[in-house]
């Protein structure tokens, strides 16, 4: 017991930012979680937890604060043509949050299929990763279809009708943002997770962030180009 | 090789529920389009603006799940020294990223518009309270309602989060729009 206090102490005191071994040889010694020591030496009693979390999390946020204001800029650009067609304002968020989601999903699948061991070298052949690509494929062109019917019947009913070539270039500009996105998405997620895995990193904390910040940002792009090159 | 397995249906599941209250959000947007979109620049600080939310209080949530895991965190006790922590440093983080939109979206508005409109740093900030003040203990009490309930907030979260905060997210700017 004594053991455990004088390792737990030393832990508490160690360098927030830095890996240290001590971590691996609690763990194995005492039969004490990672995610346990983790906490210890990131909230203990002797750490200041408000100021722990800003320092971790503020450069990043930060970061994607200014990347969104960049995508929000393309869009400012098309305001006029933009706020002009109802379902392209109310698919903003739905798509948004879509991509953020699968950006999610994507990036921390594909971590934990790294962490376990089950990418080799040839990736097309892996069949957990193609049945990755396939689920949210389907799902997101699903869920595009779905928004894009909602959003075309919310806005006609007040006194606007939509005339059909409208909704299909609006159903255009949803399905093939959509599918460049998730392009995006597992480019970014396969690349980037292999490259910081190899560096014997954790892509989960790295992936996610990085993932939905490009695709928000690349959402912006895309739909300010597609709505100039259909309109 | 099966494609509609479990794990479909959950994503597909959950993907329903976030897309139906971004439409609900969407459907705000459009109805005070004119009160939003009248001020040059707002398109620049929306999507961050909304994104704000999903990344503090996301991270929030994941926190406090870890913790309850761990048992460092119990859903009786809320006033020990993580939660007031993890409170104080949602809150600062949201006025800090609130501002930091703001200056932005003037500078973008400065710089490459060429409109002066100091009026847009404050826009972010007050909303960014004002929806912070909502979203922050929303997240607290239902990933300890989820807790107690023996659901894993890890799963629910997310999309909860991202679903209530968007409606949020723009409701407060209306109000601050409207205040303003």
């Amino acid at each position: 017991m004594k053991t455990i206090r004088k390792h737990l102490e030393a832990l508490r005191i160690v360098r927030r930012n830095v890996y240290h071994p001590l971590v691996h040889k609690i763990h194995r010694k005492h039969k004490i979680s990672r995610k346990t020591l983790f906490y210890i030496k990131e909230y203990g009693p002797h750490t200041n937890v408000s100021k722990t979390i800003i320092k971790e999390s503020i450069k990043i946020l930060l970061f994607a604060s200014i990347i969104s204001s960049f995508g929000g800029l393309a869009l400012e650009y098309v305001k006029e043509i933009f706020l002009s067609f109802t379902p392209l304002i109310i698919l903003l968020p739905v798509l948004n949050d879509m991509i953020g989601d699968y950006g999610t999903i994507v990036s921390s699948r594909f971590s934990t299929m790294l962490h376990e061991g089950k990418i080799r070298k040839k990736l097309l052949q892996n069949l957990e990763l193609r049945r990755l690509i396939l689920q949210i494929s389907i799902i997101s062109i699903a869920t595009t279809i779905l928004s894009v019917i909602i959003s075309l019947f919310i806005s006609g009913l007040p006194d606007y009708s939509y005339i059909a070539k409208i909704s299909f270039k609006i159903f255009l500009i949803a399905i093939i943002d959509t599918l460049l996105l998730l392009v995006i998405l597992f480019l970014i997620a396969i690349s980037f997770g292999l490259y910081f895995y190899r560096k014997g990193e954790d892509p989960n904390n790295f992936l996610i962030p990085l993932s939905t910040s490009v695709a928000d940002f690349g959402n912006m792009i895309i739909l300010s180009i597609l709505v100039i090159l259909f309109f | 090789m099966s494609i509609f397995d479990q794990k479909f249906k959950d994503i597909f599941s959950s993907e329903l529920i976030s897309i139906l209250s971004s439409l609900i959000a969407g459907t705000i947007l459009v109805t005070y389009a004119d009160k939003l979109f009248l001020l040059p620049g707002m398109l620049i600080l929306l999507p961050g603006f909304l994104e704000m939310r999903g990344n503090i209080s996301g991270s929030f949530a994941s926190r406090l799940s870890a913790g309850l895991f761990l048992g460092i965190i119990k859903t009786n006790k809320v006033n020990t020294k993580i939660i007031k922590g993890n409170l104080l440093a949602s809150f600062l983080l949201a006025i800090v990223v609130s501002l930091a939109l703001g200056l932005i979206a003037f500078l973008f508005n400065y710089l490459v518009l060429k409109i002066f409109i100091p009026k847009i740093i404050l826009i972010p900030l007050i909303a960014g309270l004002i929806a912070n003040a909502i979203e922050i203990p929303l997240t607290l009490f239902m990933t300890f309602y989820l807790f107690r309930k023996g659901h894993d907030p890890n799963n629910i979260m997310g999309p909860f989060i991202t679903s209530t905060g968007d409606i949020t997210s723009i409701v407060s700017l209306l109000i601050v729009l409207v205040i303003i």
